[in-house]
């Protein structure tokens, strides 16, 4: 199980699925930030002076460490990065879904609903993310100097 | 019986152990923590530069979307109301440019269907009292959740797809009066969409807060499945 789960094609997969899906991400948050400060707003669960904090830098990290998972430049830190972010996401729609609210998810941009189909999604992506912690992907990654 | 207890409890440690040292592990994976932080710094400060230059660009603090009902609206703009035909100036030029025009539209439009400056939130009673008028409701929620049931007349414009529903909408003329509602209280879609709405140019928007939930409860008139 393990040799499967640590190949390294599996893990370059991973890599490239999960940077490619958190750039999207951000992008699509990025295009309307107004947009994405009311879906942080609508889940009730930040006090409402730093919700804009969070829509200005937020889908910022997520496109960086998208970018830098797809370059294969620090692949632990930045799973890292990104997982902790899926555990917010998924503590704020369990809680979301567990008060009732339907509201917009907020991941995509515009045209998602909360629901168990995002808590799977976010599920996957986390473990996804775990093993590259864990692993690490060195396939066609580019190479920077550690002074490490 | 209190060997089988240590013994299953026994089991139950050892995995707890295992699970400890995996976490420890995760923990101490040689993740290099001064990396992430630069990461999380640079990335912040691009976007704090880039909603500073973007013409599109947020506060930073926001502001909270308050739901002015109808009623506190009243209040607020009531004596803005009395203020202005009182103005002599005002008055005068009116007059001035186009009198008959003047006249004509204070005639028409009754205090109650001034133009909105943004959509206005309605409770359950207001609502009916609209509905009775023949006006425009327009169900934000899904097709499921419209099939299922839905106020009398209403209009299925599922919010997460309105994309899709651009036909409908614009069969609607601009200055109707709209009704937006969708499950009940906890529920935003009927918020946002009125928004969609006020910035698309529909000019009157209410808000029904309360939704399908109290006009069901109500037993005011539905079409329903069941």
């Amino acid at each position: 199980m393990k040799k499967l789960l640590s190949n390294s094609y599996l893990l370059f997969f991973f890599r490239i699925l999960l940077g490619f899906l958190f750039i999207y991400a951000g992008a699509e948050k990025i295009s309307d930030p107004a947009g994405f400060s009311t879906s942080i707003s609508n889940y009730k669960l930040l006090p409402i002076y730093t919700v804009n904090f969070f829509a200005i830098t937020m889908p910022w990290i997520e496109i960086v460490a998208g970018i830098l998972l797809v370059f294969g430049i620090a692949v632990k830190e930045n799973a890292f990065i990104i997982n902790v972010m899926l555990i917010v996401f998924i503590v704020a729609i369990s809680i979301s879904l567990a008060r009732g609210l339907s509201i917009d998810c907020g991941c995509f941009g515009k045209g998602n609903q909360i629901g168990i189909q995002k808590l799977i999604e976010n599920t996957l992506m986390f473990f996804a993310g775990v093993l590259l912690i864990l692993y690490d992907s060195k396939i066609l990654a580019l190479k920077v100097n550690h002074s490490e | 019986m209190l060997k089988q207890y240590v013994q299953t409890n026994q089991k139950v440690f050892q995995l707890i152990l295992k699970s400890a040292k995996f976490g420890l592990n995760v923990f101490n994976m040689s993740v290099n923590y001064i990396k992430i932080i630069a990461i999380i710094i640079v990335s912040s400060t691009i976007g704090f530069i880039y909603n500073a230059l973007n013409p599109k660009g947020i506060p930073l603090i926001k502001e909270e979307r308050i739901l002015v009902f109808e009623e506190e609206q009243a209040e607020i703009t009531d004596p803005d109301l009395n203020n202005t035909p009182v103005t002599e100036k005002n008055a005068i030029e009116e007059q001035i440019i186009a009198p008959s025009e003047v006249n004509i539209i204070k005639e028409e439009i009754p205090d109650a269907v001034r133009e909105f400056t943004k959509p206005v939130a309605i409770r359950l009673s207001r609502a009916y009292q609209l509905y009775n008028q023949g006006v425009i409701f327009i169900d934000s929620r899904s097709k499921e959740e419209y099939a299922d049931g839905h106020i009398k007349g209403a209009i299925n414009i599922p919010f997460y797809e309105s994309e899709k529903y651009e036909d409908i909408l614009n069969k609607i003329d601009k200055n109707e009066i709209i009704i937006t509602y969708c499950s009940g209280k906890d529920c935003d879609t009927s918020i946002l969409h009125g928004d969609e709405l006020f910035e698309k140019g529909y000019k009157r928007i209410y808000i029904f807060h309360g939704g399908w939930d109290d006009w069901l409860e109500a037993g005011y008139p539905v079409d329903s499945k069941h």
